[in-house]
């Protein structure tokens, strides 16, 4: 039976969430310390503002909504999903204002692409933006990388053991400790450890290619975050392609895989349990499929005469794939020529491996790594029950952590999410279909909408009708929390109608 | 939702909320729409107002250039028989005919010079707001956004090259002839112009944002409020 919400549901709902928009604000405080001291005045009171509306917002919701009540999962999966598209509300103000978007929505397409570490960008002349703002849209990248509420979590840590049920919600199933908030720190010390590592391999190679000092180390802690969050933006408009280098290249990719890796997999590797990498069923399933993948798009690539030599060939289709299939949305070639100069073989291995994605527990998206093998091992056991005699007991296992049995409920849950998955990427194709684009567009841009792969043919662009701007706004956030904490949240506004007293 | 169930929440009483809730988020868009740069939507010297910005759906067709006088025109007079100068976007859309062509080509040199052994490699952008209306947020003209092309000059042409575009500054226009590659042969660097003639036709100049007083007084008017809010929210909290 489905129960009309109460005060203290509503009380719980409002109060969580504005703790996720105190927090956005407090964030906030970067690039605003950074507007002031590169001399950039009006983004400074632009992000002054944004921090004032988030703190203020967030604060009210802590002095009128406090309360002491438990959570429910339900209760969790709701703030998520709440957070999340209330969040960009705020993060979209100083975007607007810094008068590189045509309307408050695509700020907040902005703002949401780049809390869902999805890459496509409705930003106009990107090449002059200010330096603030550019850290702004990459700053974005790495909470949502990491999850805002877990950003909650670790900032706010007096709401404590209490909201672990807000953790399942941003598309994260396991803990890593036992702990949620120790889960949630040592995430963050993943993220600041490569952080460090990574920004200072991308200075050097970043300088290494022509940069000044200073502005290297601006775009490398830039690219750092957009390769480890898997989020896709860049601070140049023509994406890594601008660096001309093959040693920044080479230092992206590992830092893209590592960001596409789980976070459970990281600690066991801080472990030094280096066994993990090659028994994991998800580093197997990433391992064969971007290898599948590369192999048939190096085929189309050589059908088209794109590349004649195998160097170049190898290393732009290598990039692209692995960009593509940790959803990160980095790129090295204008995304036009994916239509004009790819064929077309290459270009649907570059919207298979976006639909496909990273592992789970990471923070990319798409359908995930360990759903494909499961699916693949259900598969396999069914095959081998059919071949072997009729009372003979067939057990399948996977490794993950831990050895473990593959059991019916796993693959049909796997099975499930794979299915509204695909659902998903054809309901954006189908709607991009709607308003004229062709279907090889029309699905790259939705597959990269909603698995947060962010590369784009050009679809996405500031004159897109509306309304596939919104749309493409609600895959962001429905593949970014993995549909579950949406459909919470949809249920509390039908219980809101139609639940019983 | 809660184990123990209350009295729920009058439906009335939700859509006020809800209401509410709507007109904050409102008002938020409504402040950060009224705080934007005070300027027209179209700028004096951009693009009629109905011109289009690139469209996916728009068919391309990729024409082989013309031969003069039914002759086979090679490369080099390509480049002097033609004063067009080509967009990007048409490089972008007939890589096939381009590769291995002279072309001429315009832009706003933006990013950094990146500078090599044996030349340098400069992002050349040729969209409009390169060209007659100038960068954001001087207006509101949004017709821009194509990231240009990859152009690598001699050491020579870097050296000419004064103002690089970006934040706060508006870049040297560079006016340049060179051979177009698919995939550039020596770097293996893709769509991009090795230029063998080149000269800078506009300076570049610093960008002037004066300081909006309506942004900076709500600023801190928030600030205030968001202050004022912590203040009475921690009182508040001791006393709990």
């Amino acid at each position: 039976m489905l129960f009309r919400p109460d005060h203290r549901d509503f009380r719980l709902i409002g109060y969580y969430s504005g703790k996720v928009i105190f927090g956005v604000g407090l964030a906030m405080l970067i690039p605003l310390v950074m507007a002031v001291l590169l001399g950039e005045r009006n983004e400074s009171y632009a992000f002054a503002l944004g921090v004032g509306l988030a703190v203020s917002a967030g604060r009210a919701a802590e002095l009128f909504l406090y309360t002491r009540h438990p959570l429910s999962t339900s209760h969790g999966l709701a703030i998520v999903a709440a957070s999340w598209l209330l969040a960009p509300v705020f993060a979209a103000v100083p975007l607007l204002l810094s008068g590189h978007y045509v309307s408050y929505l695509d700020a907040y397409f902005e703002s949401m692409s780049g809390f869902a570490t999805i890459g496509l960008t409705l930003v106009n002349d990107l090449d002059h933006l200010a330096r603030s703002m550019n850290l702004w849209r990459h700053l974005m990248q790495f909470l949502g990388g990491q999850g805002i509420v877990v950003v909650v979590l670790t900032i706010l840590a007096s709401a404590g053991g209490r909201i672990g049920a807000l953790y399942t919600g941003e598309g994260r199933e396991e803990k890593i400790l036992p702990n949620v908030v120790r889960t949630a720190r040592f995430i963050w010390r993943v993220a600041v450890g490569y952080f460090l590592i990574g920004s200072l391999l991308l200075w050097l190679a970043v300088w290494s290619a022509g940069l000044p000092a200073f502005t290297a180390l601006y775009h490398a802690m830039n690219l750092f975050m957009a390769a480890f969050d898997t989020g896709g933006f860049a601070t140049q408009s023509a994406s890594v392609g601008f660096y001309h280098s093959p040693l920044v290249e080479a230092v992206l990719l590992p830092i893209m895989v590592a960001g596409a890796a789980s976070f459970a997999l990281h600690y066991q590797l801080w472990q030094r349990r280096g066994g993990e990498l090659y028994r994991n069923i998800e580093t197997r399933t990433l391992a064969l499929s971007i290898t599948g993948l590369l192999i048939i798009t190096v085929v189309g690539l050589a059908r088209t005469a794109t590349f004649v030599d195998l160097a170049p060939l190898f290393r732009h289709g290598f990039f692209q794939i692995v960009s593509a299939h940790t959803t990160t949305g980095l790129a090295t070639v204008p995304g036009r020529l994916y239509v004009t100069d790819w064929g077309v073989l290459a270009p649907a291995m570059i919207v298979s491996a976006m639909a496909l994605g990273g592992m789970a527990g990471s923070t990319a998206g798409g359908i995930k790594a360990i759903r494909v093998g499961l699916i693949v091992k259900g598969l396999r056991r069914d095959i081998r029950k059919v071949l072997l005699p009729e009372d003979a007991v067939v057990v399948e296992t996977f490794h993950s952590t831990t050895k473990r049995i593959l059991r019916n409920e796993q693959v049909r849950a796997a099975a499930t999410i794979l299915l509204l998955w695909l659902v998903l990427y054809l309901a954006g194709g189908l709607v991009g279909l709607f308003y004229g684009y062709d279907l090889q567009l029309s699905l790259f841009e939705s597959t990269a909408a909603a698995s947060s792969g962010g590369l784009s043919v050009g679809v996405v662009r500031p004159d897109l009708e509306w309304p596939l701007k919104v749309l493409y706004i609600a895959q962001m956030v429905i593949g970014r929390l993995e549909f579950v904490a949406v459909f919470a949240l949809a249920g509390y506004l039908v219980a809101i109608v139609r639940g019983e007293v | 939702m809660s184990d123990v169930r209350t009295r729920p929440v009058a439906r009335g009483r939700v859509l006020l909320a809800s209401l509410l809730i709507v007109g904050g988020l409102a008002g938020i868009v409504t402040l950060a729409e009224l705080l934007r740069h005070p300027l027209p939507d179209t700028a004096p010297g951009g693009p009629p107002a109905d011109e289009p910005a690139g469209d996916p759906r728009a068919e391309v067709t990729c024409d082989e250039p013309v031969p003069r006088e039914g002759q086979e025109r090679s490369d080099e007079d390509a480049a002097s028989a033609s004063r067009q100068f080509v967009r990007s976007n048409e490089l972008y859309d007939c890589p096939q005919q381009f590769d291995g062509r002279r072309v001429r080509y315009r832009g706003e040199v933006v990013g950094a010079i990146l500078r090599r052994a044996d030349g340098a490699w400069v992002q050349l952008n040729d969209d409009v707001y390169a060209d007659a209306l100038g960068p954001l947020p001087a207006h509101r003209d949004f017709r821009g956004g194509n990231a240009g092309v990859g152009v690598f000059v001699s050491h020579q042409v870097a050296d000419a090259i004064e103002a690089i575009g970006g934040p706060g500054e508006r870049g040297d226009i560079l006016e340049i002839s060179g051979v177009f590659h698919r995939v550039d042969p020596a770097t293996a660097e893709v769509a991009i112009i090795r230029s063998s003639e080149a000269s800078v036709s506009a300076a570049g100049e610093p960008l002037v944002d004066p300081a909006l007083a309506d942004r900076r007084a709500a600023a801190i008017l928030f600030l205030l409020l968001a202050a004022g809010l912590t203040v009475a929210e921690r009182i508040v909290a001791r006393r709990r």
